[in-house]
């Protein structure tokens, strides 16, 4: 019974913040309808940022504000520089920049910040609520990484249903041509979805570097299934991200629990596959296929 | 443009094609003795050896075992600083592979055919050193002293030229398995095993004495950093003790996975895997979420074959530090650079053996007459023979306190399989006093 809660426990933790990755996904896709493979080296990069500001006797709040303001400008500056170029090209052209991207940004990290492991200090006790006699592997940190996911899911709801730029980045998202003719500063609007997904995303590493190890590889395995989390959830809503996430969370935290550790990320492709085969457009997909 | 390109590259080709005629030429010509009669060994010219391995300088096996390199390489430059070995330098060449396999094949590849090594000297890894087990001894290259102590370096029919130096995971796990036998008769026991040989081989040694006290074995895979559900198991099975065969990081990751669910079984975490002052220097900034420091390994049991930086008494870490504080990089001596000086030390040991004109098979067959006999900083002797490639024989178990460790058994040594276990009462004999060995030429 302690087990099967502790699992569940670590499943839902780690879920948050695969939730939090597929958030800025999620972002970034209704934003300017690219999938970004840099987010994760994009993110890693913003949390060495902090590291290092919390290495030189800077606070831990001080670090995680500056990681997300970091990751504000990077994003800011990655499409402007990088992206803009290819964009209006082949659809193909800018996600295979994103791809150089995410090995370019690991390499640079590694001469600038080392390639060993570092720990990284988190906000909150790292060790579990007692409950009675048993102490659950639930931790005030766990705590803050799933309030802050749930904050950031609602935020971007807001965002998209009910403000004036997140209609004006869905339209320039769904149709440049259209939208500059109502007079969208498209640009600026993918400038700004950019930079807007950067932040999550950066949010989305710190959380998980909190009270563990990081390297800059280490936001690899969550690249993978955060892609996956945001796939099930239909890519297009935040909320789906986040069910999404939680479900990829909890299942691959039963499957190494109970079956093997090993069998984790065929687990994880499993779940893909089978979503997809009965939900082609991921769960909570409300677009459906227009048939010509 | 591109035809002048071209055109000097024909230049290029054109003069370095003369350049290698006259060398050649002059080869034949200006020492005949030596080029007939076979040429000379690969990776050996008249003042130097050239010698190779791959190691984790990134990744996640990096923290600790990217020092070993820098240790050897002191040592060979201690050596080639006092003469070498028979009047050659040792050159010595390491390369990255990030603990991924298919990394370790490229860049041993490059070491044999485009750097020309001599031999191996400690490649790094279990998994890494498996993939190219078949071509270092298809290409007749001695791959000598691999860092892993698996049992896949001791098959002397099937790899002639593969030699293990640690004492392997087997041995390991079987002292610890009687220590927990004599000392911990109650106890349930947990075991925390990397999913491959090196867990496999430890879990073996271990339920050859305690296979009725085991309760739980959860196995982690390397890279999945996440080993909450594996610790959460080890809890619900009720164990109280728990005997880890991991690397560093995951003793580590352990601890801060088992401190979230208030977990505290007695630890023992096999040698590789336990060094205290690399684990608090992972865990030292976790201070803020209330691990303290490198006392978080307190009272962990560990076991060791060499002594540590800690016995700053001991004449051989003695040596260790005025090799480091004269050829050493930047940082300071630690266990895993004594352990690749220690190994260092052993290949000059071999080189020796080897005679004034080594060749790859020539060290071979002196390790495998005279490898029983060498002295070294190891508390015990190796097994080389004809018919064994095992390193080291035994382990002794020691207790963590802070950065340094107290000796709960006596040095005990043994074999794989049904060998029973002994004390070794030899006195451990001190460095010669320059630092290099003396062997005798073999034959």
């Amino acid at each position: 019974m302690q087990q099967f809660l502790n699992v569940t426990l670590g499943g839902l933790s780690q879920g948050a913040i695969y939730a939090a990755f597929a958030l800025a996904l999620v972002l970034i896709w209704r934003a300017t309808r690219i999938i970004n493979f840099a987010q994760g080296s994009m993110a890693m990069f913003s949390t060495y940022i902090a590291l290092v500001l919390i290495e030189s006797g800077q606070s831990y709040w001080a670090g995680f504000a500056a990681a997300l303001l970091a990751g504000l400008v990077l994003g800011a500056l990655i499409e402007r520089v990088v992206i803009r170029p290819v964009e209006g090209g082949p659809e193909l052209n800018a996600v295979i920049v994103t791809l150089g991207l995410f090995v370019a940004i690991q390499a640079l990290a590694a001469i600038l910040f080392g390639a060993s492991f570092e720990s990284f200090p988190a906000p909150f006790g790292l060790s579990g609520f007692s409950v009675g006699e048993f102490t659950v592997a639930f931790t005030p940190f766990s705590a803050f990484v799933i309030g802050s996911v749930v904050v950031v899911m609602l935020a971007l709801v807001a965002l998209f249903r009910f403000t004036d730029i997140g209609l004006r980045m869905r339209a320039s998202a769904f149709n440049q041509e259209v939208a500059r003719l109502l007079g969208v500063r498209v640009g600026n609007m993918l400038t700004l979805g950019w930079a807007f997904a950067a932040v999550v995303g950066s949010l989305a590493g710190l959380l998980i570097a909190g009270g563990n190890l990081v390297h800059p590889a280490y936001m690899d395995p969550v690249i993978v299934y955060g892609f996956v989390a945001a796939v099930l959830g239909g890519l297009e809503s935040p909320a789906g991200a986040v069910v999404g996430g939680l479900l990829i969370g909890l299942a691959l935290s039963y499957v190494s629990g109970y079956l093997g550790s090993e069998l984790v990320t065929l687990a994880a492709l499993g779940i893909l596959v089978a979503v997809l085969l009965v939900r082609p457009h991921g769960l909570f997909s409300r677009t459906t296929a227009r048939r010509v | 443009m591109s035809k002048r390109v071209r055109r000097r590259g024909a230049g290029i080709v054109a003069v370095a094609t003369a350049v290698a005629v006259i060398a050649s030429a002059c080869g034949a010509g200006g020492r005949p003795d030596e080029n007939e009669g076979g040429a000379a060994e690969v990776g050996v010219t008249e003042d130097s050896v050239k010698v190779g391995a791959h190691f984790p300088l990134t990744g996640v096996a990096a923290p600790g075992y990217s020092a070993i390199p820098t240790g050897a390489k002191a040592y060979f430059d201690y050596v080639n600083a006092n003469g070498g070995v028979h009047g050659r330098t040792i050159d010595y060449v390491f390369r990255d592979d990030a603990y991924n396999p298919t990394n370790t094949s490229q860049v041993v590849n490059e070491l044999v055919l485009q750097d020309e090594i001599f031999a191996m000297v400690g490649g790094l890894g279990t998994p890494t050193h498996s993939a190219v087990l078949d071509f270092l001894n298809s290409n007749g290259v001695p791959d000598l002293f691999v860092s892993s102590g698996s049992l896949l370096w001791d098959q002397p029919e099937k790899n002639p030229m593969t030699f293990g130096w640690q004492p392997d995971y087997e041995v390991e796990g079987k002292i610890i398995g009687q220590y927990v036998k004599q000392n911990f008769p109650d106890a349930k026991v947990g075991l925390f095993l990397q999913d491959d040989d090196f867990g496999d081989d430890g879990e073996k040694g271990a339920r050859a004495y305690i296979d009725d006290q085991i309760v739980a074995a959860e196995r982690y895979a390397p890279g999945n950093t996440d080993v909450a559900p594996q610790i959460a198991a080890l809890q619900a099975s009720g164990a109280d003790l728990v005997i880890g065969f991991n690397v560093p990081s995951y003793t580590a990751l352990s601890q801060l996975t088992a401190m979230r669910s208030n977990y505290e079984p007695q630890w023992i975490y096999s040698n590789v895997g336990s060094d205290p002052a690399l684990v608090g220097s992972l865990l030292g900034r976790f201070s803020e979420g209330k691990v303290t420091d490198a006392s978080m390994l307190d009272g962990a049991i560990t076991t060791e074959y060499l002594p540590g930086v800690d016995e700053a008494d001991n004449p051989w870490t003695q040596l260790w530090q005025r090799i480091w504080d004269e050829h050493g990089g930047e940082g300071d001596l630690s266990n895993y650079r004594i352990y690749g000086m220690s190994q260092a030390y052993t290949f000059v040991q071999a080189l020796q053996a080897a005679g004034p004109e080594p060749t790859r098979e020539g060290i071979v067959d002196a390790l495998e007459q005279v490898g029983q006999d060498l002295q070294g900083p190891a508390l015990v002797p190796y097994r080389y023979s004809p018919d064994s490639h095992a390193g080291l024989s035994g382990v002794k178990v020691v207790q963590i306190t802070g950065t340094t460790t107290k000796e709960l058994s006596p040095v005990m040594v043994t074999d794989n399989g049904d060998a029973e276990i002994t004390e070794y009462t030899e006195e451990h004999a001190p460095p010669p006093e320059n630092g290099i060995p003396n062997v005798e030429p073999v034959g």
